[in-house]
């Protein structure tokens, strides 16, 4: 029904037409008459104006005309246009992976029916020196009284994360992912298998039948989808397990199994620690008050043994929602909480420099502008062109933005994958696509007013008399860019300080000595929880065949196997020292190596004697202590000679080794904190490891083959024949060099500093960017000023410090300004934060300079400009 | 400038009385824009002058109400015109219209002139 605005302009040009055609009827000449018909009609334009601005509907059309004619306009500059879209493209497309990241991880309700009704059982501590928080890890105990006592929740146990395990698939084996689930965990999350059932009660007890439910995609893979696959057999830890069922494809869970077993919780082995976790759903009727009720009701000091009782620790049991509790105890929340800050201070830097470049283009639109209000423009169409205009590049750059946001996430999850699973089933969808789009329809508003009021403000005549630059720049007009150039300097310094210290911790981190000699070191693993390896001579059968392949291997210098490796989370056990009764509380991490363990790494020897093929199983039982060991708990003697009763048996200490460093997961006093520390280690010979011992090592530990060879390439090679030719049906994981094992260590710092690093680097550019766009715009709006200058003797180099001189000022308030407001900024980075602190004055300075010598070029380059400027030309 | 090209448009007294002379030369028969100028200009003994543009954001207002429509048509010298006729619903306002002009009429006539009453 409404028409459109060309119509309306159509119309009008027919109307003049026919008045020019009645007038030049009447004698008029042609000239004459349409001279005539305009002094008699008006403006058409202003007409156009006030009709699209009588109606709803006209405003629309009128948008629309706006958009078009922005267009053009954007097209006209081109330089201009994809520095705007691209600033916000990048700023959006980081913003939106970022998102999609916290969307899925912290925000999104988890995929199963009514996930307001889920939470984990959790052990709230309030310690004497007033530390808080909850674990969620529970010991068989807690978990008997949270079946039997509480009511109100329905409750599964399972034991956390998926584990490799052996799986024979017909003549291939595998490692699969499984995890152990009680009965009653599929009902508790609300999904029913597609094919079969979950474990019975019955199952679900010590000694029961081996069967096993698979993942969806296992099931696709090893059967293809059959319905038939009920009561087949599958290998697993070279024992037949009965396929009961499998789960639907959009079963997802946190730990992400190829395949699920019975975890046949007790109070005794793993149940006597905390190994479990709770996992509870509301019953129907029931509240969240009354569950809390229970919980705490069977707050007995004797369920939480396990803890050990310390003074003035106070322990309650208590429920956490399902999400909330996953997020903050695998560590998802606060690397996310940190990229998003930096993301959002990313964009608000962009938004700053959009409206900077916005407000420098209005400035030299100003006779535009001028021209289309005297020709009877309204104020408000005016200023509505110029939103339009923040729009249209705004829309470009949120659609460019998601696709920069799209591939960002794709190399984000890549990226990630390895140290935060859950980042694999992040997926960028219609709510990241919403929030995007409304974001950048939001930072146009934010970079688009601003100018676009500043731009109305102009004076017609002023602005007239002024276009012709005859008068010197005014200072008046910049003062907001200079505002924003200070603001996206401090920002840019708050990000920049913030990845330096990320940045100092990796380094401090990697350039720790590993105490051995990494290069030239290739390993692999396989996981040894299997029936055909449960008797320590089996085991060692398998360390020697291998070995004694792999020594015979030209070009391999040296081979050993060990549990784990240094730089991984070893097995911490408690000892005792048969001579001194009175150490007590002990704990140190523990390896079984084979006996050119320390030759094969080059970990020196410090004192005594190494291990050798002697120390056979019949023999008597050595060990070989580190030198943090021998610190901690043989302070004022030698160990030498010492017996040490570790792994059930008494051992003697027969040798010192260096220091190597390890994965922490123990803390003492007097040992340095950090993620990768020195601590106390006990080497023992695997051929003195007990049957029982290395059944239950097996269980979460893996022995690693470790080869010294002339070129990595013959070492790996090596390493899978000499496994494939001691036993064709253990799958090996890849081989990885040692340096790789050592950087998997520091992966979590090392994604953090390189994500967070990215966002600085960014904000830098921007920064770069807004300055340089600064003095690129004062040399071009005081070209005249300065000719006039030089043509009365100033010098050009005095000329271009004073202009360039004037960024590197803003620069360094900006910078001050960041620095002093990094001090609170800092403490969302201080818990990722090894060997610096917060207020690192090296960082701090070092990002400060770093930022003025940007600063410094930015405004440089512009000012070159000056030189280029001929007197004779710019005074015409 | 804008400015006082938009108090013009709303606040004269002819504004709403311009869509009372519109709609009374439509009554006549269909009409294109310049001839609706004219009529006003020629009828008024070219008392009232007419801004020829002024008169489309009043057309525009006019057909959004639905008491005028309009259509392209040919112009009696064979141009390219947008015809506008009255609906019926714009013979009511116009009937209307006409009443309260009349009793404004009389009654600012009653005030200049009351002894003749």
């Amino acid at each position: 029904m409404t028409r459109r605005t060309t119509d309306h302009i159509d119309e009008m040009a027919a109307h003049i037409e026919l008045y020019v055609e009645e007038l030049v009827a009447q004698g008029h000449s042609i000239d004459e008459a349409r001279r005539l018909a305009r002094v008699k009609f008006g403006n058409p334009r202003s007409r156009v104006e006030q009709i699209e601005e009588s109606g709803g509907m006209q405003f629309v059309g009128a948008i629309w005309r706006d958009a078009r004619y922005a267009l053009r306009v954007l097209g006209r500059a081109p330089a201009f246009t994809a520095t705007a879209v691209l600033t916000l493209a990048l700023a959006i497309g980081a913003n939106a992976a970022v998102f999609s990241l916290a969307n899925t991880v912290l925000l999104q309700p988890l995929p199963y029916p009514e996930p307001d009704r889920l939470a984990l059982v959790v052990t709230r501590f309030h310690t004497a020196e007033g530390t808080e928080g909850f674990d969620i890890s529970q010991d068989g105990r807690q978990w008997e009284a949270t079946r039997d006592r509480v009511a109100s929740l329905d409750a599964a146990v399972y034991s956390g994360g998926g584990g490799g395990v052996n799986l024979i698939l017909g003549d291939t084996a595998v490692i699969a992912r499984q995890q152990r689930v009680s009965a009653g965990y599929f009902r508790v999350l609300g999904v029913a298998p597609l094919v079969g059932r979950e474990f019975t009660v019955e199952e679900d007890v010590p000694n029961g039948p081996a069967v096993a439910v698979l993942s969806h995609a296992l099931w696709q893979r090893v059967y293809r989808g059959q319905t038939n696959v009920l009561g087949q057999s599958v290998f697993l830890r070279g024992e037949p397990y009965t396929v009961v069922g499998v789960m639907p494809a959009d079963f997802k869970s946190w730990a992400d199994p190829d395949l699920w077993t019975p975890l046949r919780p007790s109070t005794r082995g793993e149940g006597a620690g905390t190994n479990y976790e709770v996992v509870a759903r509301l019953r129907p009727g029931a509240t969240w008050v009354q569950a809390r009720g229970e919980l705490e009701a069977m707050s007995v000091p004797e369920i939480y043994e396990s803890r050990g009782r310390r003074e003035g620790l106070t322990l309650v049991q208590d429920v956490q929602p399902l999400q909330q509790a996953i997020a903050s105890s695998y560590g998802l929340r606060q690397p996310i909480v940190l990229l998003g800050a930096s993301a959002g201070i990313v964009l608000l830097v962009a938004c700053v420099n959009l409206a900077a470049l916005l407000l420098a283009r209005g400035a030299g639109r100003t006779k535009e502008i001028a021209t289309r209000m005297a020709l009877g423009s309204g104020r408000r169409a005016v200023v509505r062109q110029l939103m339009v205009e923040a729009g249209v590049v705004a829309a470009l750059g949120g659609v460019l933005g998601l696709v920069v946001g799209y591939l960002g996430l794709e190399w984000l999850k890549s990226l990630g994958a390895d140290v935060y699973s859950e980042w694999k089933m992040v997926s960028l969808d219609g709510t990241v696509v919403a929030v995007t789009l409304g974001l950048s329809a939001l930072t146009s508003l934010v970079f688009g007013l601003v100018p676009a009021l500043q731009a109305s403000r102009i004076g017609v005549q002023a602005s007239m008399n002024e276009s012709g630059s005859r008068s010197i720049a005014g200072s008046a007009r910049r003062w907001p860019r200079r505002a924003l150039v200070i603001a996206e300097v401090a920002l840019g310094v708050v990000l920049l300080v913030s990845a330096g210290l990320l940045m100092r911790t990796f380094v401090e981190l990697r350039s720790l000595d590993p105490g051995f000699d990494p290069e030239g070191l290739v390993t692999t693993t396989a996981s040894l929880q299997d029936k055909r390896y449960e008797s320590a001579e089996s085991v060692n059968r398998l360390f020697a065949d291998t070995l004694r392949v792999l020594e015979s291997t030209p070009g391999v210098e040296s081979a050993s196997v060990s549990l784990e490796l240094p730089y991984d989370r070893l097995l911490n056990l408690g000892f005792r020292m048969p001579d001194d009764p009175d150490l007590v509380r002990t704990i140190t991490n523990a390896m079984y190596v084979t006996p050119d363990f320390i030759g094969t790494l080059r970990i020196p020897l410090r004192d005594g004697r190494g291990l050798s093929a002697q120390d056979r199983s019949e023999a008597p039982p050595v060990v070989l202590v580190n030198e943090s060991w021998a610190r901690f708990y043989s302070k004022d003697r030698s160990p030498l000679g010492r017996r040490i009763s570790i792994l059930g048996t008494e051992r003697e200490i027969v040798g010192v080794i260096g220091n190597v460093q390890q994965l922490a997961s123990f803390s003492l006093d007097g040992l340095t904190p950090g993620p990768i520390v020195s601590a106390p280690l006990v080497l023992v010979p695997a051929a003195q490891t007990g049957d029982a011992s290395l059944r239950t090592l097996h269980t979460w530990f893996w022995p690693v083959w470790t080869v010294r060879s002339r070129t990595p390439a013959i070492g790996a090679e090596a390493l899978q024949r000499a496994i494939r030719e001691a036993d064709s049906m253990l799958p090996t994981a890849e081989v990885r060099s040692m340096d790789q094992v050592m950087a998997r260590a520091t992966s979590r710092q090392r994604l953090l500093m390189t994500l967070a690093g990215l966002l600085a680097g960014a904000t830098l550019l921007l920064s770069a960017i807004g300055i340089h766009g600064l003095i690129a715009h004062t040399v071009a709006e005081r070209r005249r000023e300065f000719g006039i200058r030089l043509a009365l003797g100033a010098t050009p180099a005095r000329t271009m410090r004073a202009v360039a001189g004037s960024g590197l000022a803003l620069a360094a308030v900006g910078a001050v300004l960041g620095g002093l407001l990094s001090i609170p900024a800092t403490s969302l980075v201080e818990s990722f934060l090894w060997g610096v602190t917060g207020r690192d004055p090296v960082t701090y300075v070092a990002v400060v300079l770093f930022m003025l010598v940007v600063a410094g070029l930015a405004s440089l380059l512009p000012a070159l400009r000056i030189l280029k400027l001929d007197p004779a030309q710019t005074l015409r | 400038m804008g400015r006082r090209r938009k108090k013009g448009a709303e606040g004269d007294l002819l504004a709403g009385t311009l869509d009372m002379l519109i709609l009374r030369v439509l009554r006549a028969g269909p009409a294109h824009g310049l001839f609706i100028a004219q009529a006003i200009e020629r009828r008024s003994d070219d008392v009232l002058l007419v801004e020829q543009g002024s008169l489309y954001p009043a057309l525009h207002r006019l057909e959004e109400r639905k008491w005028i429509a309009a259509d392209w048509g040919v112009s009696d010298t064979n141009r390219r015109a947008r015809f506008y006729r009255l609906t019926p619903a714009g013979k009511r306002q116009l009937a209307a219209e006409e009443n309260r002009w009349a009793s404004i009429v009389h009654a600012i006539g009653r005030v200049m002139r009351p002894e003749t009453e």
